[in-house]
Formats: structure tokens, sequence, C-alpha cells
């Protein structure tokens, strides 16, 4: 596949704009980058240069409004369109683009919230076999996840090629996922977050938000506890997703993905999160340059430090992992009964087997859930979670006696059947510190 | 006399920042050397049954662990690791950047002596501990710090700036446009044959040629006279191990297919970067001294550049692996650009420079780059090195070089 020329629509958002860094650095193409109004892609052009390092590709992306799309797509062998959720402005698009589309081309959104073949449908019928689903994710320099969603109408020799050219031109973790409700990284990512968001509540006595991130912080394998995540991505981006997933999907872990009314009312009042300075959690800036981190406390809806819990299976497993340990440090999460490793080590439980129910609903092999939680979380990966607890038992078992609501609702046989060695390595993943 | 086999070994992902992780030098080295050995299919009770008999041995490469970890003693620090260390005579080697070189160097003289049977080289660093700037100078070092580092940032980018300087004044019909050119491609070699290596610091970064031209940009900034950001290695957490063992070793055990140190070169030049250029007036070198490590690794085991498959080198800076080119005998001394222009050095040219990626796309972890790419000769010539094998190597050449080309070790290793 040769793409000399990309149209990115919507270029200004925060993905149209990494994404258009992707296809001009790694893919050396020409990209127009399309926003509503030029001034605003101009400016931000040099935050695009930024996102890959690399002055070198400003002069691969050529400005451009919405009155040019036409031409800039008549020119383009590639178009990615990172518009809103919105079907009606996908719509809009799509008959622009189905007008001037070059007959080789190949046509692709980054939509995560809307049926892949519905938008495929807004397309004239001669070029649908032409059009996929491109999701990466964010900021798609560091996390090369890129789940590949293919309709109906796709033409599967033109999707082996598009594989080529993600995976081997653009260095994308290709992972070809089914048109399914946030497809999978985010599926099996926010099940873990929202779940992590509903315990908040749950043990909102104990602490709640602050307390489960304790609880399952980077020492469970992660970049960053779960609600510090949520905090991060925004919790309106949050929202969408398990919104999405609780209306569209229907599987044993549906009512996991109910967003929490306190979080719903955060979300309303424009508590957002970082993005927005203060939603799960605000830091505090003074003048003189101190910060401190403060945290909801769910009941009251005010501030408070964030507490710095000490739990000791916790302070036992980061005093381990420091020291290379991991052995030891699993012994611990699996041999200490106290309140928190129990939840812990659920989460981690229930993350494997949701991880291999949701793959086998939404990608098309087992190892599809390694690379997408790997490649787009930076969590280790569910089999490798299997193989890093396997270092102190047999994890079937662990999963069949901790978590018998889940085995229940499922065939857990079944799906234990297919686990395999994962080709990541755990270790780097688990890590000492928060 | 016994010969010195390689039974293999392992390197962290240089791509892991430990400090980061919260991790220090206990669980790098327990990481390390639990991947080494099994890849080498020893165990630790190996290593205790070995060691009743003294029998085994390890060789630690460092530079300035004292500085980035506050740790010395790093021959014994190997006990922390298992308790199957308990007793087995260990130290740590220095040589800056080529340290886990001559702990490989004691390591096969140890072997070849009929000393011990196995020995255990392991090189590490880890950098992340201090900022650049710190860093810098930590490794300002490596030169005559009191009079080439001292109260300089980052002296070391300078330095071999200097060497770039010095290329284009000796070989006066070297175009300097020809030259940077020729840099630039060779960083982008780099980058792109890091690509290839799942173990690479920058296996997921850009570069392009027209960025490893863009000196002097933002995103490439100069560092040390004409060279910029995309003519530096790494700085890099990482340790690698490689184990080598005896002919009896082989015999006992009934080894087969393992490759053997051919040859080897060792030659120090002088200290100060100055007295360098003024040592090599009488040589058509850039530096003489590592064109005859060369030379004495090819002597040695009788071999010439003809008979080397595939090259790992020295580029802490692209004016490095330039000097290297001719050093290896691929070009005339002065006509390095040819290689790098007519492809020759290439990943899939006749005479690949750092399929790895080198220290500019593997990363340089500077005590275990020795280490590195001695692993990385074994896998290459072994057929192990994956998607960045190269095809048909049977014999393999590295150039290790510490300070600004100051120590310079060269190993030739092949299949029998």
């Amino acid at each position: 596949m040769n793409i000399g020329t990309v149209t990115v629509i919507g270029a200004t958002g925060t993905m149209g704009a990494n994404v258009a860094g992707i296809f001009a650095s790694f893919g050396n193409a020409k990209v127009y980058c399309v926003g509503r109004d030029i001034e605003k892609v101009k400016r931000t052009i040099p935050r695009i240069v930024k996102s890959v390092r690399a002055d070198a590709i400003a002069r691969n992306l050529i400005p451009a409004d919405f009155s040019m799309l036409g031409k800039c797509v008549s020119e383009s062998d590639l178009i990615f369109e990172s518009s809103i959720e919105d079907i009606q402005v996908k719509t809009e698009i799509a008959a622009v683009v189905g007008k001037a589309m070059k007959p080789h081309a190949v046509s692709g959104t980054g939509s995560s919230g809307l049926s892949i073949h519905a938008i495929a449908e807004r397309y004239p019928k001669e070029l649908r076999s032409r059009f996929f689903g491109i999701h990466m994710f964010n900021p798609p320099y560091t996390l090369n996840l890129c789940e590949l969603t293919p309709t109906k109408y796709s033409d599967g020799r033109l999707k082996e090629e598009l594989k080529e050219y993600l995976g081997g031109k653009l260095y994308r973790t290709v992972v070809e996922v089914k048109d399914s409700p946030a497809f999978l990284g985010n599926r099996i990512g926010f099940q873990f977050v929202n779940e992590a968001l509903r315990y908040a509540e749950k043990y909102k006595d104990n602490g709640g938000i602050d307390y489960i991130d304790a609880i399952l912080g980077s020492f469970t394998g992660r970049a960053m506890a779960p609600l510090a995540t949520s905090d991060f991505v925004g919790l309106d981006v949050h929202k969408a997703i398990v919104d999405n997933i609780y209306e569209n999907t229907q599987d044993y872990a549906h009512e996991t993905f109910v967003f929490p009314r306190y979080a719903d009312k955060l979300a309303s009042d424009g508590k957002l999160g970082r993005k927005s300075g203060k939603g799960l959690y605000r830091l505090v800036r003074y003048d003189n340059g101190l910060k401190r981190q403060t945290v909801l406390d769910i009941d009251t809806g005010l501030y408070r430090d964030v507490i710095p819990y000490v739990f000791p299976f916790a302070d036992k497993m980061k005093k381990y992992i420091a020291e290379g340990d991991y052995q030891k440090a699993f012994e611990r999460l699996v041999n200490n009964h106290s309140q928190e490793a129990d939840i812990c080590l659920c989460f981690l439980l229930n993350y494997i087997v949701y991880s291999l129910y949701a793959t086998k609903e939404v990608g098309h092999d087992i190892t599809a859930a390694d690379d997408v939680m790997a490649a787009g979380f930076n969590w280790c990966p569910p089999l490798a979670m299997y193989q890093a607890l396997s270092t102190v038992t047999d994890v079937s078992v662990l999963i069949r006696e901790n978590i018998p609501d889940v085995c229940e609702k499922i065939d857990i046989d079944g799906l234990l059947d297919e686990v395999k060695p994962s080709k990541y390595d755990y270790r780097p993943y688990f890590k000492s510190g928060r | 006399m016994s010969k010195v086999y390689i039974l293999g070994g392992a390197q962290t992902d240089f791509e892991r920042n430990w400090t980061k992780e919260g991790k220090g030098m206990a669980a790098l080295l327990k990481e390390v050397m639990a991947d080494g050995l099994e890849d080498a299919k020893l165990s630790f009770d190996d290593i205790k049954q070995l060691n009743k008999d003294n029998r085994v041995s390890c060789f630690v490469g460092n530079f300035i662990a004292e500085k980035y970890t506050e740790q010395g003693h790093l021959g014994a620090f190997l006990t922390e690791v298992d308790a199957a260390f308990y007793g087995v005579p260990s130290a740590r080697y220095e040589a800056a950047c080529a340290s886990s070189s001559v702990a490989i160097d004691a390591a096969a003289t140890k072997i070849r002596a009929d000393e011990y049977d196995v020995a255990i080289v392991v090189g590490w660093e880890l950098m992340k501990t201090v900022d650049s700037a710190v860093g810098g100078d930590f490794l300002g070092r490596a030169a005559y710090y009191d009079r080439e580092s001292k109260g300089i940032a980052l002296p070391f980018p300078k330095l071999f700036g200097k060497l770039a300087d010095e290329t284009l004044k000796k070989y006066s019909e070297l175009d300097e446009r020809r030259y940077l050119d020729a840099l630039a491609q060779i960083s982008v070699i780099n980058f792109g044959n890091a690509k290839r290596n799942p173990l690479a610091q920058t296996r997921r970064w850009f570069m392009s040629y027209e960025q490893a031209s863009a000196r002097g940009t933002d995103t490439n900034p100069l560092v040390g006279g004409k060279l910029a950001v995309s003519d530096c290695s790494q700085v890099t957490d990482g340790a690698a191990v490689a184990v080598l063992c005896s002919e009896k070793f082989i015999a006992e055990r009934g080894i087969k297919n393992k490759p053997i140190v051919k040859g080897y070169g060792h030659r120090v030049a002088p200290m100060l970067f100055e007295k360098k250029m003024g040592n090599n007036e009488g040589s058509a070198y850039i530096l003489p001294w590592t064109r005859q490590a060369v030379l004495d690794a090819y002597g040695r085991s009788g071999m010439t550049v003809e008979d080397i498959d595939v090259f790992e080198t020295h580029d802490c800076f692209t004016s490095s692996e330039y000097a290297a080119i001719s050093a290896f005998g691929l070009t005339e001394p002065g006509k390095e650009y040819e290689a790098v222009e007519s492809g020759l050095i290439a990943f899939d040219g006749k005479k690949p420079v750092n399929p790895s990626g080198g220290l500019i796309g593997c990363g340089h972890p500077v005590g275990a780059s020795g280490a590195r790419m001695f692993l990385d000769l074994y896998k290459q010539v072994t057929g192990t090195a994956g998607e960045y094998q190269t095809a048909g190597a049977k014999n393999a050449l590295m150039l290790n070089i510490g300070g600004s080309a100051t120590t310079n070790y060269v190993y030739i290793v092949g299949m029998e």
C-alpha cells in the first residue's frame, strides 16, 4: 500500500492532531490537516511537530479548512476522519469524502463511540469496501495500539494491505477487532476502571477514591492507578465509553459498566479531571510553587488531602518489587487476607477473566487482549498477569476460589483452556510506587 | 590453552527506566542474571555445584555506579542476586564505556588458562537516577576530568564534536556537507535497525534523514560542535550477561554449535583528546590505536575484514562510528562515506554494522555496552537474533571504546 498523501479531518482535536503526526512522521506522508478554522489548524501544527519530536515533519503538514476538504480528499490516498462523535457530522463529512475520494484511496474513521457499520453506510455503496475503523490511543507516539475494524463491506485484501501499512510503516501494534462498542482495549480497560470507580463508592467510608487507588496502584502492574487514569483521561471520556458499552452490549459484567451517580454529578458540573483542574482529584497549586494533591470525598463532595495509606500487603509487595523479588511480592498478595489484599487480588483475577471473555467476543485471537492492554494502556497484559501469579500458585484454582460468582456466570473452563504463555514479560509492569 | 566458548546470555529491555519503576541494581541484576543463565541453560544449582570445585567465576563490568547509585564493591554485590553466588570469585572491572569488555577479557583469559570452566560476565549501568546534566558530568570522568570535563556542560558531546572537526581537518578533500550527510545517514541506519530489535531503547522513536539533517532545530539541537542530538547515543538503564565456558565444559555436557572467541584486540590511546590527535599525525587513521586494536584482533584470529560478516560498533556518536568504518578496513581512511553511501553497512548491505541499532538505536548503558555487543555477536553467529538477524553471519566483530576512543577493545566471535 502506497500512501503518499493523507487527509486528516478534525486535525485540531487531540487525536486528529496526534494521528496527523504519525502519518507525517513514520508514514512520511503529505498530510492535509483539515479543521473548521484554518487559523486554529495553523496554531496546531507546532503541537503536532512536538508530538513526534521532529521539526522535519513540519513541511509534511498542510493546514486546510472544510471549504478545501473536497480538494484535499481528491488528492489523498488515505482519508482519516477524526471529527466529533456525532453521526450527523460524520454523515456530512462522508458526503464530501464520498464524492471526492479517488477510487483507489482508503478511508477510515477514528471513531470509538459509534458503530463503524453505521458510518460505513453513510458512504456511497461502491466505496464502502474501502472503509475501516482505525482506532488509535492517546498519545499514539507512546501508546502505539491501533484497533482495526473492518465492516461486512470491507475488502479482505485491502484490509491485509492496510494492516501491513499500519504495522510495517507506521509501527502500530495492529489488532483486528469486531465492530463492537468501544472495541477491545477500552472494553477491558474501562471495565476495570469503572469497577474501581464503583468500588470507591462502596468503600467510601474507608476513604473511597484514594483508598481504591492505593489498593490498585502501579505495584499491581500498571503505570497509573485506575482512578488517577480516569481523572487523567477525563470523566466525560470515561462516561462516554462506559455508557456506550452499557447501552449496547450485554454480558456477565454488564452492571460493572454503570457509571456511578457521584461521578455523573462531577461530570455534569464540569469537574472532568486534570483537564478542568478538578475531578476525582484536585491538584492545588500555591503561589510559592508548592503543590498539594487532594481528592474528592464522595459523601461531602469536598476535596481533602490524599491519605498516605499503608497496607501491609501493599507495602511488602512494593518492597519486594523494588528488589526484583516478584514471586515473593505475588506470594504476599495471594496469601494476605486483609480486606485490601482481597480486593486487589479479585480485581486482578477479574481482569484476567474479563479479558479472556471480551477477547472472544470482540477480538479474533486470545493474544489480542494482551496486545491491546500492553500497547493501549501500558498495563500488565492479562496473559502476562496470569503468568505472574502462576509463579505462586495455580491461577485457575485461584480464580475459582476467589471469584466464584463470576465463574458461575460463564464457561470458565472453556476460557481457561485458552490461556497460553504471554509474549510479554510481566516484570516491567510491576512498579514499586504508589 | 582452552578455547573460549560462548554459551549464551541476555540483555534487559533498554527501554526500561528502572528509577521510574522504583527498582535498583539488585532488581536489575536479579532479572538479567536469571535470564542470562536460563539462556545459557545453567541453573543456580549448577553454579553451586561448579563452585564446590572452584570452577566458576564472575566478572562485573560497570563504569561508575559510585556516582549513579552510590554503590561500590560491585563484584561482591552479586551475592545479593542469589545465594548461589556465595563463595564464587567475583570482581568488578572498569574502563569507562569499555568496562564490560575488560570484564570479558578477564573472563576469557581465565578460561583460556584453564583456571575456571564457566565465567559469567555481567555488564550494567543505571543512568536514569540523575538528570542529563548531572549524568553528563559523571561521564566526564571517562576523560581527563580536571582538564577536559570539570565545569563543562556535556563534555562528551563536545569531545566527539571535536572528533568531527578533526576528521574534516585531517582529510582535507572530505567535503563537509558530504561528511555531515554520512553522519546523518549513520544515525538513521542505527535508529532504523533498532526498530527490528525488541529490546532496543528507541524502537518506538521516530527518526528520518530529514530530521537527522535538521541540526540546530528545537527538536534536534546542537550539542557539541557540528553534532546534534540525533548524532548522540542514548542515556540508558540496562544490563547484559554473557556466559563463557571452557572446552572441557562443552565436552562434559555434550554441548553443540556454540561459537568461540576467535580473537581480540586491546589498545589504549593517550587520555587527553588533544594528545590523541597529536599522536595521529604520522598515521592515515584519525584514531590509530583504534585501528591497531582491530588489526590485533584480525592478527590473533588469523582473519581479515573479508572474513567478517557483521559488525557491532561503538557509535557513542555518529563521528565515532564514522571513524570505525576505516578502522575495520571497510574503506580507506578518509573515504568512510563510501561505505555509508553505497549501502555497504546498511542492514541488508554486504557488511552490516550495528544490526542491533548500536548505542544510538539500542541504547548505551555505558558499563553494559561491551557485554551487550558481545551478546549480539553471539546472537548473530548462532542465528538467534530474530528480526534483526543478518543473512549468513558466521563471523562477527565488535568494537567497544572507553573515553574519547582511549580504551579500544575488539572481539571477533564466530562458529568453529
